[in-house]
């Protein structure tokens, strides 16, 4: 990109690690073709990208889009130019919670309590972090959960306590570096 | 003569003045030993740049020249020629490149000017012992190998015969006429492709000057421009030619079948087969793998019912060596196989086409006759034809393959024309109509009510999600233009695939000493100004080894290619660098390292002397022998020691 690109909000998007590629896209779209979510986004992922570069910042961290990618990477997998769009959904989530917008989805404290779980055992603990998570958004749409949340401990699926992994604060290490890059 | 070296800095326009401070070089190069004269101009390679040159010679005496300026690639010739002109011996020139590798590879303006006063130093140093030379003249062998018998080929190998000179030429199917012969129209003009094609490739079997040498392929090339030994493997045909009148009996009769090569699968053909009815020649080959008597010992059925006695189960592969001055390489194309992109369905779902396919289900005489049927028979109702298969990604192939855009609204074209009443949709990314009569066909394909969707489609299924869509194919793709994601349900789905190099390029491409391209293509001299000749004088190329391109395009390269052998041919010699080596008889010990390890075989062992001599004409200067040889008897004219060494040390001090 050029170094004097008037493009304010396009630079801070492809400065963000992994969303370097944005200003090669070539709009073919199939990105939004190969989204499974699509039809529910305010504007498709293709939309998105073409918005950031039109330095639409407003109506781009403040729109649904954003926070319906559900991370299959198959956009990623067909782009033909290799651009990633859901890095460049996650790096506009992160973007959006910093700059204080709301986000329409439970996303952020799915994504906190996950990250959070890593951070205490060196590993994901499934019962920990959706104990967790249900008490951040909504405690009684876990009795709904409750049924699967028997079986898995039946079959020693999803034990009680968390294991923990060695070299947890190397983990701890890698996440404040990562979280230090401008992701939150 | 005491040398008197005139130093001349090129601005190259902004190219090289935008980043040296070309007055500084020069300024510089009045400081160093033997330097006459040092300037600086805006175009060296310009007229009036060439001029400042002779009249220095004329006025101040000078006899060595230093150029700073590009790559030697295009402009050594140029200034070689200006010194010629002015009555000095051309090697009294040297070369500093400051534009390659100072100007354009760094934004550093104290570093490059730095850089480029140390080419300039050197190649001061070096011509300062440069010697005159005279360059080795040789005859050019009239005859030309042609190689790939597709359209650029038969255009190439019919432009050169025309002119009575011998052409060879190779084709490594049973039957000339390449990919062309396989289509059904063509853009814009909707051309019947055989039609045009068919005549020109009797006019090829029939040629007196054209010896054509089908089911072969070129095993061993040797020599250089003007003198090619080249050694073709004739695969055996199991098939006399020379008794074989083309009845076509044997094709009858023979019980055996296999996949139809020339209908890509669509159809069959029998184990003893002519690819198509007009095939040129209209001789057989019998495919070993596939006939009963290859492979269980009984059958012979072709045998017992060919009149002529043509058919020879005994014949093995021959090989003729033929001696050619020029090289023509128009070995073409392969298809993308659109396979890997799984989201497509190729494969896997029925009715997802190729766009060859397509071609042989549309063609008149095709396995369909022409029909445009799905799997079960019926008449598609609606067609989706989806740009860009392996083309424009990152993936499989970066490049836009330049005919997909065309034969897509082509294949959109013959659907209304075959079943007026059918849906035809265009998923593409951006259409590309740049070509005589182009965008007309666009507006008429628009007129003729084709769906342009602007999107790439992101997948190809036949998993229903509404009761329309049941029992269909559904492309789900963004409308990008309206922002919103859509699924449309279809009977066809033909894939625009790109073209890519033959599999074989890389071998090929060793085999005659060129080089490719990042994208796999023959890579040509230069991209713009030379895009026929190759790195290697005498070798040409035309058509789609080259790049992708249309029907018009290749057959204006092969004319070119044609054009371009036949100035050498009317010329008849060629002058070759002058920079060979020499031995020096009496520091050679005769251990004739040097005979093994030249790849051009231009070294021989005189007997009597036990010494070994360098033909000139045969040795490329490339310096092999020089740098083995333990008892440095070998000199490389123009790379002396003495001449490198000066170089050296004007680049380190």
């Amino acid at each position: 990109m050029r170094k004097n690109s008037p493009q304010s909000f396009l630079k801070e998007v492809a400065s963000i690690p992994g969303s370097n590629k944005i200003s090669e896209c070539i709009q073919c779209g199939v990105c939004s073709g190969s989204c499974a979510t699509a039809t529910h986004w305010e504007y498709p992922p293709r939309k998105i990208i073409a918005m950031v570069r039109a330095d639409m910042r407003d109506d781009v961290l403040s729109s649904n889009s954003i926070w319906f990618c559900v991370s299959c990477y198959l956009c990623t997998a067909h782009c033909p130019r290799d651009i990633r769009p859901a890095n460049i959904m996650h790096a506009l989530e992160s973007l959006a919670l910093k700059e204080g917008y709301k986000p329409p989805t439970h996303s952020p404290a799915m994504y906190q309590s996950l990250v959070g779980s890593i951070k205490r055992n060196g590993r994901v603990h499934e019962f920990g972090f959706m104990f967790k998570y249900y008490l951040k958004t909504n405690p009684l749409a876990a009795i709904k959960m409750l049924p699967l949340a028997i079986d898995l401990l039946i079959h020693g699926r999803m034990p009680l306590m968390p294991k923990k992994v060695k070299g947890k604060d190397e983990i701890k290490a890698i996440l404040a570096k990562v979280t230090a890059g401008g992701a939150q | 003569m005491e040398p008197k070296i005139g130093v001349y800095v090129c601005h190259c326009g902004s190219n090289i003045a935008g980043t040296v401070d070309v007055e500084q070089v020069a300024e510089y190069a009045r400081s160093l030993p033997a330097v006459e004269i040092a300037r600086d101009y805006k175009f060296m390679c310009s007229d009036p740049g060439q001029d400042l040159i002779k009249n220095d010679i004329r006025e101040f005496g000078i006899n060595r020249v230093v150029v700073a300026s590009c790559s030697p690639q295009m402009h050594e010739p140029t200034f070689r020629h200006v010194l010629q002109e002015s009555g000095l011996n051309p090697y009294f020139f040297e070369m500093a490149n400051i534009r390659e590798h100072c100007s354009w590879v760094t934004e550093d303006r104290e570093k490059a000017t730095e850089k480029a006063k140390a080419l300039v130093s050197a190649a001061v140093r070096r011509v300062y012992y440069h010697q005159a030379l005279e360059a080795n003249e040789v005859p050019i062998n009239p005859n030309t190998l042609i190689v790939g018998g597709g359209i650029a080929g038969i255009q190439a190998a019919l432009e050169i015969a025309d002119s009575e000179h011998k052409v060879y030429l190779v084709e490594r199917d049973p039957s000339i006429g390449g990919h062309m012969i396989q289509l059904d129209k063509t853009f814009p003009t909707l051309d019947c492709s055989a039609c045009i094609l068919t005549p020109k490739m009797s006019l090829v079997g029939a040629h007196p000057y054209i010896e054509l040498m089908t089911y072969s392929e070129v095993e061993e090339v040797s020599g250089f421009i003007g003198n090619f030994k080249v050694k073709i493997r004739k695969k055996a045909r199991y098939v006399d030619e020379d008794k074989c009148n083309g009845c076509g009996v044997c094709q009858e009769k023979c019980p055996w079948t296999a996949d139809s090569e020339f209908d890509v699968g669509l159809a069959k053909r029998k184990a003893i087969y002519t690819p198509f009815a007009q095939a040129v020649p209209n001789i057989p080959v019998i495919d070993k793998e596939h006939c009963a008597y290859f492979l269980k010992g009984k059958c012979r059925a072709c045998e017992k019912f060919c009149e002529r006695d043509a058919i020879n189960f005994e014949q093995v592969d021959q090989f003729v060596e033929i001696e050619v001055g020029n090289i023509i390489l128009t070995t073409g194309y392969k298809l993308f196989d659109p396979t890997p992109l799984t989201q497509y369905g190729y494969g896997r779902l029925d009715n997802v086409l190729t766009s060859l396919e397509f071609e042989r289900l549309v063609n008149a005489v095709g396995p369909t006759n022409g029909k445009i049927s799905l799997k079960d028979g019926t008449e598609p109702k609606s067609v989706a034809i989806i740009h860009c298969v392996g083309s424009r990604d990152a993936n499989y192939h970066e490049y836009c393959s330049r005919v997909c855009c065309m034969y897509s609204m082509k294949f959109a074209h013959l659907v209304s024309e075959h079943i007026p009443e059918a849906t035809v949709y265009e998923f593409y990314i951006d259409i590309r109509s740049a070509g005589k009569g182009f965008e007309e066909f666009y507006n008429r394909v628009l007129k003729e009510g084709t769906t342009f969707f602007r999107g790439r489609p992101g997948e190809v299924t036949n998993v229903a999600e509404t009761p329309e869509e049941k029992g269909k194919l559904v492309v789900q793709f963004e409308d990008t233009l309206v922002g919103r994601q859509r699924r449309i349900p279809v009977d066809m789905v033909i894939l625009s695939c790109g073209l890519e190099p033959q599999q074989d390029a890389e071998e090929v491409a060793r085999l005659f000493s060129v080089s490719r391209s990042a994208d796999g293509f023959f890579l040509e001299k230069h991209p713009k100004l030379d895009p026929v000749a190759t790195m290697t004088d005498g070798v040409f190329v035309a058509g789609c080894c080259q790049s992708p391109k249309d029907i018009p395009d290749t057959v204006a390269q092969a004319s070119a290619a044609a054009a371009r052998v036949l100035a050498l041919i009317s010329k008849g010699k060629v002058e070759i660098e002058a920079a060979t080596a020499v031995i020096d008889e009496e520091k050679c010990s005769g251990c004739r390292i040097c005979n093994l390890l030249c790849p051009y075989s231009a070294i021989s062992f005189v007997e009597d002397k036990k010494v070994s001599r360098v033909n000139e004409a045969l040795c490329k200067g490339c310096g092999t022998c020089v740098a083995a040889c333990p008892s440095s008897a070998i000199t490389q004219k123009h790379f002396t020691a003495e001449q490198i060494m000066a170089e050296l040390e004007g680049i380190l001090v």
